[in-house]
């Protein structure tokens, strides 16, 4: 624990004597501050003339912009986040100190959390200024409490569960533009696998002509296969709980997701021990 | 304290080394003698857990390295050939660190960052960043994070490479003062430093274990300097490879 806590430090505060942390959470704050600015606007527009907009009376402010806001908040955080993931191991790879950290009396497990748990510091950091924000707004505004812890913890739990896909890649690699490129480009088709999946008819796309048996299998198959990629891109658990709609199975997909890819940074670091 | 028994290595089809074998008993300097590409850097890092063996066992300080790893580590101070440091960080916040890592307890950190920054003779640099650092401070400051923790074996990967010439005697002259009470194994290529520095030698040349003596018993009687043992051992080492090639062609063919 001591171990994992020496290793997380060194890495958080690596990000802030270098420019790279300052860069992220800058841009972070500006992109969301901006986004935050847009749509409080046009929210005061709307409950000014609902009638303008289409809506019969003030539209409800969790639904109409507080969850649409952290949503975005979410996707900018997975926007930027390969800035934050992609130096945590290919970095270590490309100066050598690899070699250092592996002769250390460190357990993978010690340097796998530490540098995760730096990844999410900067994950809080980022959090910290859309707190500020909803601090601002709490102001103007009553909300519902569970709205907005729900609907920042959602941020986070899409956060760390795409930092640990970050981690994974940035293992797996030596050079941190391949790193920061191929974890975008993950992000990005399951987005796009995600959306396509989407357009994909519910009902059953077998023929009449195939028997009644095989219909059914293979609707069944079609099925598990469209839900399947429906799950895909990471924001698709975030819309409902960003309104305070919780689930269970959300915050499970992201656990999971997270478990999944710290399990196989774990498998991408003991690979040393057989490569080669 | 280092019980090395037929260390080998390959590189796909490349053999790094092949069934080394040695051991370095407590308070002893070994001299780790070699050309480049010898397999001196190899060793070392199977020593230290940086990558594991093909085959072979090591026992360093009591505990078997694919066994204990970090058992092993606890007690191995290492510096690596490139000296790889963070370089955005400052001296003495990197020693502090190593010290965390190498569970140095939060009271005595201070001092024990405190003790390597003297006897490595950091204090003028301890508050500039690891990558403004000249090649001999870079090296300083490698040999302080590996006393860090007072381990009480030190692997040293070619320690006075790039050094100028007052710094290599000095360097030197810690090392010797290390070897006191420490066990040292310390690769090299140049040969008065083994002279100088230490007991025993271990000559390597492509991988293999060629010749391994006191520095006493090397040099004995025939008043040869440890340069010709060196040049001869190599060159023995190279006819036997060419009969053995002569013999069997097609498998040592590969290993040249």
């Amino acid at each position: 624990m001591r171990n994992t806590w020496a290793v997380c430090k060194r890495e958080f505060a690596s990000y802030f004597v270098t420019p790279v942390g300052y860069v992220v959470v800058g841009i972070f704050a500006a992109i969301s501050g901006l986004a935050f600015c847009a749509s409080f606007m046009f929210y005061a527009d709307v409950s000014l003339n609902p009638s303008m907009y289409a809506y019969s009376s003030v539209p409800d402010f969790e639904e109409t912009l507080l969850g649409p806001f952290l949503t975005f908040c979410g996707t900018l955080v997975v926007f930027i986040g390969p800035l934050v993931t992609m130096r945590l191991l290919a970095e270590e790879r490309n100066r050598g100190t690899m070699e250092l950290l592996l002769t250390h009396p460190l357990r993978d497990r010690e340097i796998i959390f530490g540098k995760y748990l730096a990844s999410l510091g900067m994950l809080f950091v980022m959090m910290l200024v859309v707190g500020v924000d909803l601090v601002v707004m709490s102001w103007y505004v009553q909300v519902e409490p569970a709205v907005l812890v729900f609907g920042l913890i959602t941020v986070f739990l899409m956060g760390a569960a795409f930092f640990s896909l970050g981690l994974f890649v940035s293992s797996v690699t030596s050079n941190q533009v391949t790193a920061g490129t191929l974890t975008f480009g993950v992000w990005f088709i399951l987005y796009i696998i995600g959306t396509f999946a989407e357009n994909l008819a519910e009902s059953n796309p077998a023929p009449e002509a195939w028997g009644e048996g095989v219909r059914k299998m293979a609707g069944f198959f079609y099925g598990l296969f469209r839900g399947f990629l429906q799950q895909l891109p990471i924001d698709s658990h975030a819309r409902d709980m960003a309104q305070g709609i919780v689930q269970p199975e959300d915050i499970v997909y992201y656990v999971l997701f997270g478990a999944f890819f710290l399990f196989l940074t774990f498998r991408s670091l003991e690979s040393r021990k057989w490569r080669a | 304290m280092i019980e090395v028994k037929g260390l080998t290595k390959y590189y796909g089809q490349l053999a790094a080394i092949e069934d080394v074998s040695f051991s370095v008993s407590k308070g002893q300097i070994l001299g780790f003698l070699g050309p480049n590409g010898a397999g001196k850097t190899t060793t070392m890092r199977i020593l230290t857990g940086f990558s594991p063996p093909t085959r072979g066992t090591a026992v360093v300080a009591g505990y078997d390295i694919a066994a204990n790893p970090v058992e092993v580590k606890r007690r191995v101070g290492y510096l690596p050939e490139s000296v790889p440091l963070y370089g955005e960080m400052l001296v003495s916040k990197f020693l502090a660190y190593v010290a965390a890592v190498k569970g140095v307890g939060r009271g005595r950190r201070r001092s024990e960052v405190g003790r390597v920054i003297e006897r490595c003779g950091l204090a003028d640099v301890e508050r500039r960043v690891c990558s403004n650092l000249s090649k001999g401070y870079r090296q300083r400051v490698g040999l302080a994070q590996a006393l860090i923790g007072d381990p009480p074996v030190l692997i040293l990967d070619e320690p006075t490479v790039g050094l100028d010439p007052r710094q290599i005697i000095e360097i030197r002259q810690v090392i010797k003062e290390l070897g006191e009470d420490h066990t040292v194994l310390l690769s090299t290529h140049i040969l008065p430093e083994v002279a100088m520095v230490c007991e025993r030698v271990l000559i390597i040349n492509q991988g293999h274990v060629v010749a391994e003596d006191t520095m006493a018993n090397l040099a004995r009687g025939t008043a040869r300097s440890l340069e010709e043992v060196f040049i001869e051992a190599v060159a023995k080492d190279a006819a036997t490879d060419n009969v053995k090639e002569n013999d069997t062609p097609a498998a040592a063919g590969g290993a040249l």
